[in-house]
């Protein structure tokens, strides 16, 4: 089973390209009662200690895929299930110092069935996570 | 005399439970102990593979339905009318859609399919294409023996277009296969604390329905004829069996008044705290059922003197 809190413990990590650390990446469960079309989800922000990461620099690693922000709403048939995770890579050269950090994540969701103004509306966590190297 | 209600339980009042400390078998066996015989189910939530549903997870659903004597009540499924910020479905894929959610329901044993459809305003107003795709999917409802209920929900009372036009629907085609799927919380009369993400501006603006729009349970008499299932939405019971929000000691007496006689199916939408939806669950069970006593020894011997 996975942690309560959006962000999980697990995943949490940096990431490596051609032997450098490039950024590092947050592993997220489904935050939503349903699950979602990836369509729906306009992207997640992350803040770690304070320095943001805007959703549209980040890449999501979804079902064994890897997509650019601007591929999301594109993805009508790709599902995000109750249940599951997904990845947010973050690029930071360098990534971050191990230790502990405060993350938090926006999901921004589209949701069809809300009052057009609430399209998107933020779901927000924010917790203490562990970069062990 | 009127009819005794079923009690059933949502799966959507174990969200956030299902996954991070419930298994499904779990949640079978609170449903099953609460003495419900129902259990109400979300596609996209509670089938892993949807829209894919395999022999295995098929097996495990009828074993588990078997081992608690429990029955399945409605399928929740949705239509997003905006798939995305710039794909809207057409009629077409619409109808597609909800016939794939009819098919899905049939294989699991369902007798109703709950549609959630996109909207087109802040009064919940569905996407137009409500009505074709319905109307395409009715032919698959009266094979699968199935109707399809778009749940009535705050911010849309009872008196509002919205109702208007799926009434004004079922007399135009005189299907038997639609109906209306009464959400209680439209009977909500005190507020709701304020949900986790939401802000003072949207309680005042288009949230302000969370304050209860106070529909009156009277005028379930003017729609009652069109709904065979009621989702009995509640947020929080205290330990007195004092619901906070919801006024079941009006509602209970009457749908009792009206026959009803089919499901109450319980919807937590509460604090969302690890197996807090267990005990709320009971409660509300409880709470329904002692007021269906009372009811019913307040109105006990009147069939007889009404026929003597």
């Amino acid at each position: 089973m996975l942690e309560r809190s959006h962000i999980q413990s697990s995943g949490f990590d940096n990431v490596s390209e051609g032997g450098a650390v490039t950024g590092f990446r947050v592993r997220l469960r489904q935050p939503n009662y349903r699950g979602t079309r990836v369509s729906l989800v306009e992207g997640i922000d992350v803040t770690v200690d304070g320095e943001a990461f805007p959703a549209a620099r980040n890449r999501y690693r979804i079902g064994g895929g890897d997509y650019a922000h601007g591929e999301l709403e594109g993805l009508l048939d790709l599902r995000w299930p109750v249940g599951t995770t997904i990845d947010v890579m973050v690029p930071r050269p360098g990534g971050l110092t191990p230790g502990v950090h405060h993350v938090e994540t926006v999901v921004w969701y589209h949701h069809p069935y809300f009052p057009p103004q609430f399209r998107p509306i933020p779901v927000r966590d924010g917790r203490h996570a562990t970069i062990i190297l | 005399m009127s009819g005794a209600f079923k009690y059933g339980v949502s799966l959507y009042s174990y969200t956030d439970d299902l996954g991070t400390v419930m298994t499904l078998e779990d949640a079978f066996g609170h449903i099953a102990d609460a003495h419900a015989t129902g259990i109400e189910l979300l596609g996209e939530a509670n089938l892993p593979d949807y829209p894919e549903l395999s022999t295995a997870w098929l097996d495990r659903w009828y074993g588990l339905l078997d081992g608690h004597r429990l029955e399945p009540t409605s399928f929740a499924c949705w239509i997003d009318t905006e798939a995305s910020r710039s794909r809207e479905l057409t009629v077409e894929e619409a109808a597609a859609q909800l016939c794939l959610d009819l098919d899905l329901a049939k294989r699991l044993g369902f007798r109703f399919v709950r549609p959630k459809f996109g909207v087109i305003d802040d009064e919940l107003t569905p996407h137009p294409v409500w009505e074709e795709a319905v109307e395409r999917s009715l032919d698959l409802a009266a094979k699968h023996d199935i109707v399809i209920i778009p749940e009535i929900h705050a911010p849309t009372p009872i008196r509002h277009p919205v109702v208007e036009a799926y009434v004004d629907f079922i007399q135009r085609t005189g299907t038997k296969h639609f109906g209306l799927l009464i959400d209680t919380g439209i009977f909500q009369d005190r507020p709701l604390p304020f949900w986790q993400h939401e802000t003072p501006e949207m309680r005042e603006g288009a949230m302000s329905f969370l304050n209860g729009i106070k529909v009156p349970v009277e005028q379930l008499a003017e729609v009652i004829d069109h709904v065979p299932f009621i989702q009995a939405k509640f947020h929080h019971i205290d330990e007195t069996l004092h619901d906070h929000n919801i006024p079941w000691e009006r509602i209970v007496p009457m749908l009792k008044s009206l026959g009803y006689s089919g499901y109450l199916s319980s919807e937590y939408e509460g604090v969302r705290d690890p197996w807090v939806a267990v005990e709320q669950v009971r409660r509300q069970h409880a709470l329904i059922r002692k007021l269906e006593r009372e009811y019913d020894a307040a109105h006990a011997g009147q069939g007889e003197q009404a026929d003597a």
